[in-house]
């Protein structure tokens, strides 16, 4: 038996696990797991020509169970999540040796736990992303839900109370999966891709709808789709500071990598198109395009209320793969690449925001905007790598994020959906006035008292975020490096391929060219700078008290700065339409399973077998005579 | 392709010619303030006289260097904008971009301003800033409608192909005849996009100390009035594009975008300002509806 | 003719014609745009509004309102200063961008007018802050108040309109008499001589023995800088 490349990088990936394991508790343990990812990125890197159009490799190991073979193998598809994922998981881990490890040590925090999580969630990630049917791939996703349990319940006290709620929707989730799968075994006879493929073309448009409906469901619940979202928030934003970034950027595309491989490689757009709804105008198609539009502006609006910055970056997690959806479920050529590019695109600035928030706790000790402002004098790189993010996760110019959304955008355009891109628009300046405040309240405004001796991060943590930051400006600039895997993805899932230059994308209908929108823009600042700095005359910088106040004499005593309820205006107007509609859901639901289960409770309690006997005995008699 | 020397000479161009339109236009908006109010109203060079003596202050105080970058930024981002606005006989690089970069370019300004302001570490800046941002959540809905109507119709969204396709067939393929109820609801939000009055929640000198300007002295403030310039200017020529057939020669081209621009700085100069929410409810409500109306005629 | 070196010789800006085009034409910028900002202090603040409205028209003159000291060139004084008004009234002067002008309207301003046995007004306003143009009067007409504003517009126009230079070359006599006034523990948040030495504007009488005192006990305004915290080095104390 011969190793495949694919081989290789799973055997590499459970050596990291097993290093963790067994080693974790040395101090160098998160230097030996930086460098081991480094290792599987490399082996990543040896199956590179998949990104370019390469054929599927599959993997050596294969098993037979129950007359289903179980295979794994890597495409297009698994190599574009699978560089993201070894990505953020090595720039994490980087992130996370040295001084962060040292204080999470201190703080009481269980850092051989932390390495193992890490290592897990990578491990099972690849597993699920190799999955090459449909049972290896449920295998996968039972992994990759119970690894992020880990990570996310570590943290203890809330944390675990949120990856509570976690566990609890994803196992309804995989419930639903595994019913899709039994479904699809019933009518394909097998679980084979390629069987499943012929199969689907001649399925009946209830059946259809039942696997629609129950893997949607199921992976939707991971992405954090409309209105399966609640459990994200919470249990990202509780995980200890570089496992938030990891998960923020990979975690929960897993969901979306599953949807595009089952509903849209196998089961086809096409095919969701002609599913009706009856008595109304709109598919599934349009139905999965609204539901990502909701998942786009709730989370956003619900973001731009809070008062935590991890929690408002992980609201924005949310919503941001509504983005990824709609492109997805637009599919033409520009939409799906726009939302195929999102995915790297979303990992890479919500990586470093994450990072650059929790380097702001690890100097000052608090993500409460209202406690924090003024940084940007004490931690000037730190404030660049959280521009550059909320830059990208605004979708403007200069840095990628503007490129997949303007992608989707276009996409809406051309297949005349105003309502969507309307939609979409709103969501973008949702996220303006959200990311804003982020950048305001930490950074901005007056420096604390007591953050006047607060230092820069460490390099160990600035380092990997200074790298994500180049890469968000990189892939601004030249988003056809990213692209070229994008376009291999979506021919490897059956898409059309936009027409990608270097700089963006050629159409006749309107291109983009970013190098040009960059090179105008950079020139443009610099006649700014030109202007400013010699047409103008000296200026001095003064202290921060040396400020207008009416007369006012400001002292250091007194805050002078604007944080809480930021947008006041807005939320007059709109204060009232947070009802919290889904929280009520979820508690009814909630309250309705704990009722059951009570009322079953009560029957086991009663331990009275002839009640028992008679009651099952009914059951049998309405079964038979029905 | 064009030679790269008459490239350059027209990014060069585009700004400038904006720049010194725009500076007139300021001048109309404030002769026509002093004319509704019976004034007299300031001498012909007023807007330039402010601005070089804005720069040539002596003494003036920055709160850092956030400070400085966010006016760098504020008049940057308009100076490239500029090149993705065609003007009669040039097109500089607007087929590089199209409409919606230059939706997003222009935004790019007020966040870098955003950006300065918040390093001033006054709250009244703060306050104007948020004011800002929820102004251009509520302008830029029916904006954005808008803009996809008239991008849809034309079935591209390439600015020059927009201009091209209305001025095919002289009048009656104007922006404005084809989509009369898209034109009015692009007026609206553009009125409001100006931030003048009722609009004008985020400089409140009466409530908030001019918001945003509050600590900007010398050629801080400068800059701020180089960026005003550039602001009326887009803003009109970009109503000018989409529904008015741009311009074939130079007259009829600064004739149409200075009577788009007086339209709603006459009616500016007759209200008082409105209240944020207030600003959100006429903004969400007139301007979408007849927006989405006509969105539909064009679909 | 007892010795040649007496005469004082005046000396003229060497270099191209071009430069004294630029000065002359900036000077004449600077003459025909004034944002002011009126510190309505007493009753001579109900004559501005005449001032500017369709009536007489100020903006015709380049001069508009402007709402913060950092904004605007001209402080209009309007009327009696107390005690209390007056530590606004030199904070929002020293706040302003130079070239900055101060116009003391009414009587109040120059002598005190009715309020002169008052223990709370401040009499003479140029003890404080060097002020360019007085208009006198209870109260000035507005014709009068433009006349005013005309006249130191001729004043920015041939170069004469400096006294803001004066604040800062002779700080010791104005903060002299504010100390006496506020007491030895007056400070404001600004920073007049560290100012006064970044734009090279320190006199002879910049610093002295009212500054040394205002030293003593002054809080530290540095002002602050980007730093990355690795140099960090340790605070003064």
């Amino acid at each position: 038996m011969t190793l495949t490349p694919l081989d290789e990088l799973l055997l590499f990936s459970g050596v990291t696990v097993l290093v963790a394991m067994l080693l974790g508790r040395r101090l160098p343990a998160g230097w030996m797991v930086t460098i081991l990812y480094g290792i599987q990125l490399l082996a990543l890197m040896k199956m590179a020509p998949l990104g370019y159009g390469g054929e599927a490799i599959s993997s050596a190991l294969t098993f037979k169970v129950m007359g289903q073979t179980l295979s794994w193998r890597f495409d297009a598809l698994s190599w574009y999540f699978a560089l993201i994922t070894l990505g953020s998981a090595l720039l994490s881990s980087w992130y996370a040796c040295g001084e962060w490890e040292q204080r999470f040590r201190q703080s009481g925090g269980n850092l051989w736990l932390f390495h193992f999580a890490m290592t897990l969630n990578v491990f099972s990630m690849l597993i699920l992303l190799a999955s090459g049917d449909l049972l290896s791939l449920f295998i996968g996703w039972e992994l990759v839900s119970w690894a992020g349990f880990l990570l996310m319940a570590m943290a203890g006290g809330v944390a675990t109370k949120a990856a509570m709620r976690y566990i609890t929707y994803a196992m309804a989730g995989a419930m639903a999966i595994f019913g899709g799968i039994a479904l699809v075994y019933v009518s394909a006879g097998s679980l084979q891709y390629e069987a499943i493929l012929t199969a689907a073309s001649q399925m009946s448009t209830a059946h259809l709808w039942m696997l629609v409906i129950l893997f949607g469901a199921g992976f939707g619940i991971k992405m954090g789709l409309m209105p399966f979202h609640l459990w994200q928030a919470p249990a990202y934003a509780e995980t200890p500071g570089p496992g938030s970034a990891f998960l923020g950027a990979i975690s929960s595309r897993m969901g979306l990598f599953a949807i595009l491989l089952v509903l849209v490689k196998l089961f086809g757009i096409v095919n969701i198109d002609s599913l009706k709804i009856p008595f109304t105008l709109i598919d599934a198609r349009d139905l999965l395009a609204w539901i990502a539009v909701f998942t786009i502006i709730f989370p956003t609006f619900t973001a731009m209320k809070q008062n935590d910055a991890r929690q408002l970056l992980a609201w924005h997690g949310i919503g941001q793969g509504g983005y990824m959806l709609l492109g997805l479920v637009v599919a033409d050529a520009m939409g799906a690449a726009g939302g195929l590019l999102h995915v790297f695109n979303h990992a890479t600035y919500q990586a470093a925001l994450f990072m650059a928030v929790t380097a702001v706790i690890h100097r000052t000790g608090t993500a409460d905007l209202n406690k924090l402002g003024g940084l940007v004098v004490r931690m000037p790189l730190t404030f660049m790598v959280l521009l550059v993010g909320i830059i990208g996760l605004a979708g403007l110019p200069p840095m990628n994020g503007f490129v997949s959304k303007w992608l989707v955008y276009r996409s809406l355009l051309n297949e005349g959906m105003p309502l969507l891109f309307v939609a979409a628009v709103i969501g973008t300046l949702g996220t303006i006035l959200s990311v804003y405040k982020l950048i305001h309240n930490i950074f901005l405004g007056q420096l604390r008292v007591e953050h006047d001796k607060v230092k820069e991060a460490p390099w160990s943590m600035m380092i990997p975020m200074l790298i994500l930051a180049a890469i968000i400006f990189i892939t601004g600039l030249l988003p056809g490096i990213p692209l070229a895997w994008v376009a291999s993805v979506q021919q490897a899932v059956g898409l059309p391929v936009p027409d990608y230059t270097l700089g963006g994308v050629e159409s006749a209908s309107g291109s983009l060219d970013m190098i040009w929108v960059i090179g105008v823009l950079f020139a443009g600042f610099g006649i700014g700078a030109l202007i400013f700095y010699f047409a103008g005359g000296r200026s001095k910088r003064v202290h921060q008290l040396d400020n207008y106040a009416g007369g006012h004499f400001l002292t250091a005593d007194v805050r002078y700065q604007y944080s809480d309820n930021f947008y006041a205006g807005l939320m007059h107007l709109i204060g009232g339409w947070y009802r919290g509609s889904f929280l009520w859901l979820e508690q009814s639901v909630k309250s309705l399973v704990e009722f059951l289960s009570l009322g079953m409770q009560g029957l086991y309690r009663r331990a009275n077998a002839e009640f028992y006997l008679l009651s099952t005995a009914l059951f049998v008699i309405a079964w038979v005579v029905i | 392709m064009m030679a790269p020397m008459e490239l350059i000479i027209e990014l060069i161009l585009m700004p400038l010619v904006a720049f010194v339109v725009g500076m007139m236009m300021v001048l109309m908006m404030r002769r026509i303030a002093a004319k509704l109010q019976r004034r007299i109203g300031p001498p012909f060079f007023q807007p330039l006289y402010d601005i070089v003596k804005l720069h040539s202050k002596q003494t003036q105080i920055s709160h850092g260097l956030i400070h400085d970058i966010g006016i760098v930024m504020a008049m940057g981002g308009y100076i490239a904008a500029e090149t993705l606005l065609p003007v009669p006989g040039m097109t500089g690089i607007a087929e590089k971009g199209g409409i919606i970069t230059l939706l997003y370019l222009m935004m790019i300004p007020s966040l870098g301003l955003a950006l300065g302001v918040g390093q001033c570490a006054n709250p009244n800046g703060s306050i104007g800033i948020a004011r800002a941002l929820t102004a251009m959540l509520a302008y830029d809905i029916p904006l954005v409608i808008v803009i996809f109507g008239v991008a849809y119709a034309a079935g591209t969204t390439n600015l020059v192909d927009i201009i091209a396709v209305q001025q095919a067939g002289g009048f009656e393929t104007w922006g404005a005849v084809q989509m009369p109820v898209l034109a009015i609801a692009g007026l609206i939000a553009m009125h409001a996009s100006l931030g003048k009055q009722p609009f004008e929640i985020y400089i409140a000198p009466a409530e908030i100390a001019t918001g945003p300007m509050v600590e900007m002295s010398g050629k801080y403030l400068g800059g701020l009035f180089v960026m005003q310039c550039f602001q009326l200017y887009t803003t009109s020529v970009l109503y000018v594009s989409l529904f008015l057939g741009g311009g074939t020669t130079w007259f009829d081209f600064l004739l149409k975008s200075f009577l788009v621009l007086a339209i709603p700085v006459s009616i500016a100069y007759l209200f008082p300002r409105y209240r944020t929410e207030d600003l959100l409810r006429l903004m969400w409500k007139w301007p979408v509806m007849l927006g989405l109306i006509g969105v539909a005629f064009v679909l | 003719m007892s010795s040649i070196k007496q005469i004082p010789v005046i000396t003229e800006r060497k270099g191209n014609p071009l430069a004294r085009v630029f000065d002359e034409f900036v000077r004449f910028c600077r003459s025909r745009s004034l944002f002011i900002l009126h510190y309505c202090t007493g009753c001579g603040a109900i004559e501005l509004p005449p001032a500017m409205t369709s009536r007489f028209d100020m903006e015709r003159l380049g001069i508009q309102p402007m709402v913060s000291p950092r904004q605007a060139d001209i402080l209009l004084i309007t009327g009696y200063v107390s005690i209390k008004t007056l530590k606004r009234v030199i904070l929002t002067y020293e706040q302003m961008g130079s070239p900055k002008y101060v116009i003391g309207i009414c009587s109040c301003t120059v002598n005190g007018g009715m309020y002169w046995q008052s223990y709370a007004t401040a009499k003479k306003l140029d003890e404080y802050m060097p002020v360019d143009l007085y208009i006198a009067g209870c109260m000035p007409r507005p014709e009068a108040v433009l006349a005013g504003l005309q006249k130191l517009m001729d004043r920015i126009h041939s170069g004469e309109a400096n006294s803001w230079e004066d604040y800062f070359r002779n700080y010791d006599y104005y903060l002299g008499n504010q100390q006496k006034l506020f007491g030895e523990n007056w400070q404001t948040p600004t920073d007049i001589i560290t100012e006064a030495k970044h734009y090279d504007l320190i006199g002879e009488g910049t610093l002295g023995k009212h500054t040394q005192l205002l030293e003593q006990h002054q809080k530290p305004l540095e002002a602050l800088d980007m730093r990355l915290g690795h140099d960090l080095k340790e605070p003064t104390e």
